[in-house]
């Protein structure tokens, strides 16, 4: 998994931290964006083996950055992080597209087995 | 006499308020338990989804919160119901952690603009206004209660009230981008010649008058740079300048902040800035101005080896002040530390010191040469050495990542610490993780899949059993305590316990919250710890995801792995930021219900408010329970039939006694009262109750019989039985025999953290000595069951809480046999050494005399 390449967006700044630096730890090469906008003019130029995005965001939200990745690079996986009150409509919503949902808090260990996942299929 | 005893006990009625009947009591005191077990729920939680395992955001916080203060205040509001308004300062209490909380959640800035700030007045999450080093100042002053010199802080906000005021905004952003040398020089000389805005003058003034207030007219102030972003992420060590020695007057240090703010426009500064992709203005520069220390010497600390060895620490030390290490033109002493508990002296190298900084009179500094017989001396006494380092360790400990300390020690020997940051060192190799097993593999299994893990991590050292908490005082720093039960008195010494393994407890107890405050590996509830781990034996506990295990021996390798492979959350700004708020929550303060602070204005946290309804509610138990007897004239009492005479009453407040019984007599069968049908079967244990007659010196004349009523009529109605008013889970027992009184308060659940007891004895007719003699067994016994003792005279109060439902019933059933075993014990006890032998009897289950 070495150099393997990760899109984390999520509004609030702590989240992608957290999550680059654990990520970072297992030799993935991790990129972090506060919204959808810049993530996709980003996403436009290069292609990310995995991208873990916030559902609920301003502006472009997880819905439309799964749309979007879905027809740029339909192998990337998408995984879906939501405030947990959300996350049964989320999970009616997007079956099928998405990798995996996970309920904030995540736990890192989850996340990182469930990128694991994504990246063997 | 018998007054004396009663106002002992408290029975002489209270208030005049009228006191609700006693089921409603039961009732909010259930109510309270609820609550503050669904708050200390939400805590723990809390405290899980903050320690780095989870990604989390704000909006996780506000709802966890919003849940938390809600049953914090429902707690409190079944509180008041139950003492009758006793308590009304807890209301404001609350109010005040709750404002705390909210500004840290909802991100307001706790500022109020202020230009001028003492020390005393910042916490750590001000640091946009005071800058990253004031802040770490702040925080070791009034936190880890550090010896920092006397400061203020001119913050932020006067930052930009100087340059508004001198209209320099434009010029700033005209260099913005492109920042030539000459720009910037003119810059620094419009600084340096700029005016103090007015009110910042004023606040300036007042700091620096109150501070020759307390230090005299001649003190001298050293006036450092503490720029916004100098935090942590970017350390910016020695990019801006420090004026040392200013004398403590307006004008003096007035143009020395302002040199520390032109040197936010240096080109070394500068250059800094762009290499970490900040442009011109982006930072502003907080100062920090701090009375200077005297020194007789001075240096720092790196709390990690430059080459990356985190077991070593090295302090460089020379004579006076300490600028000359700071920026290495002395060639200075070096003493390498070991960061054992009891810090250890590796490695020591004298420099040649040949000349020293020291403090000019007038103000200013000036380079000296020390005196010849300096030169190659030591600077630093061994004790000096390892006092520095157990500093070092505890801030590094403190903020949880590699420090860099500058130190002071003044002619009087007091040991100052003058600035700590970050520290960055090259990682080394890590351990590979799939390998632990293959590390471990050599030692020695003697736990495995027991017990529930509190808080994660390996801890390795010498087992400590700890049987009362009289022998913490003598914890050896660094072991693994060991203890049967669980306690918050273990938080002496926290901040040196390698591990913590206990036969009972819960992972919302007290102890558990403060376990995962400190980090420090626990794992609870094992059941035999006590018992498999030996006094002084060395072990390994590896507490992790999937359960704990303990190893025999140390296996350094774990250690390694644990230290260095976990991520480093506590590097991340925005996590040190949010954890921030645990602050306010889940520090535990009120320990001790036995010191002074244990009152509603004590708490400082959400925690504390619960710790102290707790506390408080059981007291209220305690106290209107001790009416059993008005209860049961009140009330339909039932007499308990026993083989042994024992003359108890039941007054039943709901599920004490199974249904479909008589009215008038209860047999043993039909106690329902989990604690009163405990506490009763370990008086009929076998050979606990005696018949047989013992007999009595001259001073005494009590029997090992029950007297009863003659010797207790004092014009009062009293009814003479001894009462136990008893729910399923409840029983409040008051038993009389002769003159012992003995007392019983106990809540007996499936939920340990409900679950307390509450003993109290107090004799009397006997000569002293053997009252004191009683009271000593009574008190070494229930030690030995892990209860909190209190002794005054000839009374015994004994507290123990939270412990499990099939322990307490253990623990019941022996208070049981005490109470057989104590009525007629003073007339045995005729020395000293029969008060050991009792003990020992009594504990190996030897009741006979």
């Amino acid at each position: 998994m070495q150099g393997q390449k990760i899109m984390v967006i999520d509004d609030e700044k702590i989240v992608g931290d957290m999550a680059k630096l654990a990520l970072e730890q297992d030799g993935f090469y991790v990129e972090t964006f506060l919204n959808g906008e810049p993530a996709l003019e980003r996403l436009k130029k290069e292609k990310f083996d995995v991208v873990v995005t916030d559902l609920k965001m301003k502006g472009i939200d997880g819905m439309e950055v799964l749309r979007t990745v879905k027809r740029l690079y339909p192998e990337t996986k998408v995984i879906m992080i939501t405030a947990f009150a959300n996350l049964d409509a989320a999970i009616e919503a997007l079956r099928g597209d998405v990798h995996d949902f996970f309920p904030k808090p995540v736990k890192i260990k989850e996340l990182k087995a469930s990128i694991q996942r994504a990246l063997e299929r | 006499m018998l007054g004396r005893i009663r106002s002992l006990l408290g029975l002489a009625k209270g208030s005049g308020q009228e006191a609700p009947p006693f089921r409603t009591v039961f009732k909010n005191f259930k109510e309270v338990l609820e609550n503050n077990n669904r708050a200390l729920e939400i805590i723990a939680d809390l405290g899980d989804k903050l320690g780095g395992d989870y990604l989390f955001d704000i909006n996780y916080i506000k709802s966890a919160y919003s849940d938390l203060a809600g049953a914090v205040y429902g707690s409190i509001q079944n509180f008041d119901v139950l003492t009758i308004n006793r308590y009304p300062q807890i209301h404001e209490v609350f109010s005040r952690i709750d404002d705390h909380i909210k500004t840290l959640i909802y991100d307001v800035t706790p500022s109020r603009g202020e230009m001028v700030l003492d020390y005393k007045d910042i916490t750590w999450n001000m640091f946009r206004e005071v800058g990253g080093k004031n802040a770490a100042l702040a925080e070791m002053k009034n936190y880890l209660k550090l010896n920092i010199p006397d400061a203020f802080a001119v913050t932020t906000h006067a930052f930009d009230a100087f340059v508004a005021h001198n209209g320099l905004p434009e010029k700033i952003g005209a260099i913005r981008e492109n920042p030539d040398p000459g720009a910037l020089e003119r810059l620094r000389t419009e600084i340096m010649g700029g005016e103090i805005p007015p009110d910042l003058a004023v606040a300036l003034q007042g700091a620096v008058e109150r501070i020759r207030e307390t230090f005299g007219r001649d003190c001298f102030l050293a006036v450092r740079s503490s720029a916004e972003e100098e935090d942590g992420d970017f350390s910016f060590a020695g990019q801006f300048e420090t004026v040392l020695n200013v004398p403590a007057r307006s004008k003096a240090v007035g143009e020395a902040y302002k040199k520390v703010l032109a040197s936010l426009f240096s080109e070394n500064s500068v250059v800094y800035h762009k290499m970490h992709g900040y442009r011109v203005g982006d930072v502003k520069m907080a100062v920090g101005c701090l009375v200077m220390v005297d020194a007789a010497k001075s240096g720092v600390i790196y709390s990690v080896a430059p080459n990356g060895d985190r077991d070593i620490l090295v302090i460089n030390s020379t004579w006076g002040l300490g600028t000359s290490v700071v920026e290495g033109q002395t060639d200075a002493d070096m003493y390498m530390v070991k960061k054992e508990v009891e810090p250890l002296v590796v490695g020591t190298k004298y420099g040649r010191k040949d000349s020293m900084v020291i403090m000019r009179e007038e103000g200013g500094t000036v380079k000296v040469r020390p005196a010849e017989e300096m030169v190659g001396a030591g600077t630093l006494a061994e004790e000096e050495v390892k006092a520095l380092a157990a500093q070092a360790v505890q801030i590094e400990k403190h903020f949880r990542r590699p420090q860099d300390i500058e130190w002071a020690i003044d002619k009087s020997g007091k040991v100052f610490i003058l600035q700590s940051r970050p520290l960055r060192i090259p990682e080394v190799v890590r351990k590979d993780s799939d390998r632990q097993e293959e590390y471990a593999e050599p030692h020695g299994v003697l736990m495995e899949n027991m017990g529930v893990v509190v808080q994660k991590g390996v801890g390795a050292g010498r087992v400590y059993v700890v049987r009362h908490p009289g022998e913490l005082d003598r914890f050896p720093k660094g072991s693994v305590l060991v203890a049967k039960f669980d306690s918050s008195n273990f938080v002496r010494v926290m901040p040196y316990v390698s591990a913590i393994i206990t036969d009972t407890g819960t992972p919302t107890s007290h102890m558990a919250s403060l376990c995962r405050e400190f980090r420090v590996p626990t794992l609870v509830n094992t059941g035999a710890a006590t018992r498999l781990l030996q006094h002084g034996q060395e072990i390994t506990l590896k507490a992790g995801d999937d359960g704990a295990v303990v190893y025999d021996g140390i296996v350094r390798e774990l250690i390694e792995y644990d230290d260095r492979d976990l991520p480093k959350m506590e590097e991340l700004f925005e996590f040190r930021k949010r954890r921030y708020v645990l602050r306010y929550i889940s520090i535990l303060n009120l320990v001790d219900p036995l010191i002074d602070e244990f009152t509603p204005e004590g708490c400082k946290t959400m925690h504390d408010i619960l710790r102290f309804i707790h506390e408080k509610s059981v007291g209220e138990l305690v106290e209107r329970a001790r009416y059993g007897n008005d209860m049961a004239k009140h009330h339909m009492a039932i007499k308990l039939d026993l083989p042994i005479p024992t003359g108890i009453m039941i007054v039943d407040i709901g599920g004490g006694l199974a249904a479909g019984g008589s009215a008038q007599r209860a047999t043993f069968e039909q106690i329902a009262s989990v604690p009163l049908k405990a506490i009763v079967k370990g008086m009929m244990h076998p050979g606990v109750w005696h018949a047989d007659a013992v007999s009595l010196g001259v001073n005494d004349f009590i029997s090992s019989m029950m007297r009863m009523p003659d010797i207790t009529t004092d014009g009062r109605d009293y009814a003479g039985y001894n009462v136990a008013v008893a729910s399923g889970e409840y029983v409040n027992l008051s038993i009389r025999f002769g003159y012992h009184f003995n007392m019983l308060d106990c809540y007996c659940s499936d939920n340990a953290r409900n679950n307390h007891v509450y003993f109290r004895f107090v004799g009397g007719a006997t000569d002293i000595v053997k009252r004191s003699r009683r009271v000593e067994l009574i008190a070494a016994i229930l030690r030995e069951y892990g209860f909190n003792i209190v002794t005054k005279g000839d009374l015994v109060i004994g507290r123990l809480a939270n412990i499990s439902r099939g322990e307490l019933e253990k623990v019941l059933d022996h208070i049981g046999r005490l109470i057989g075993y104590t009525r007629q014990l003073d007339a045995v006890l005729n020395d000293d050494s029969s008060v050991e032998r009792f003990v020992r009897n009594f504990l190996e289950e030897r009741y006979t005399f």
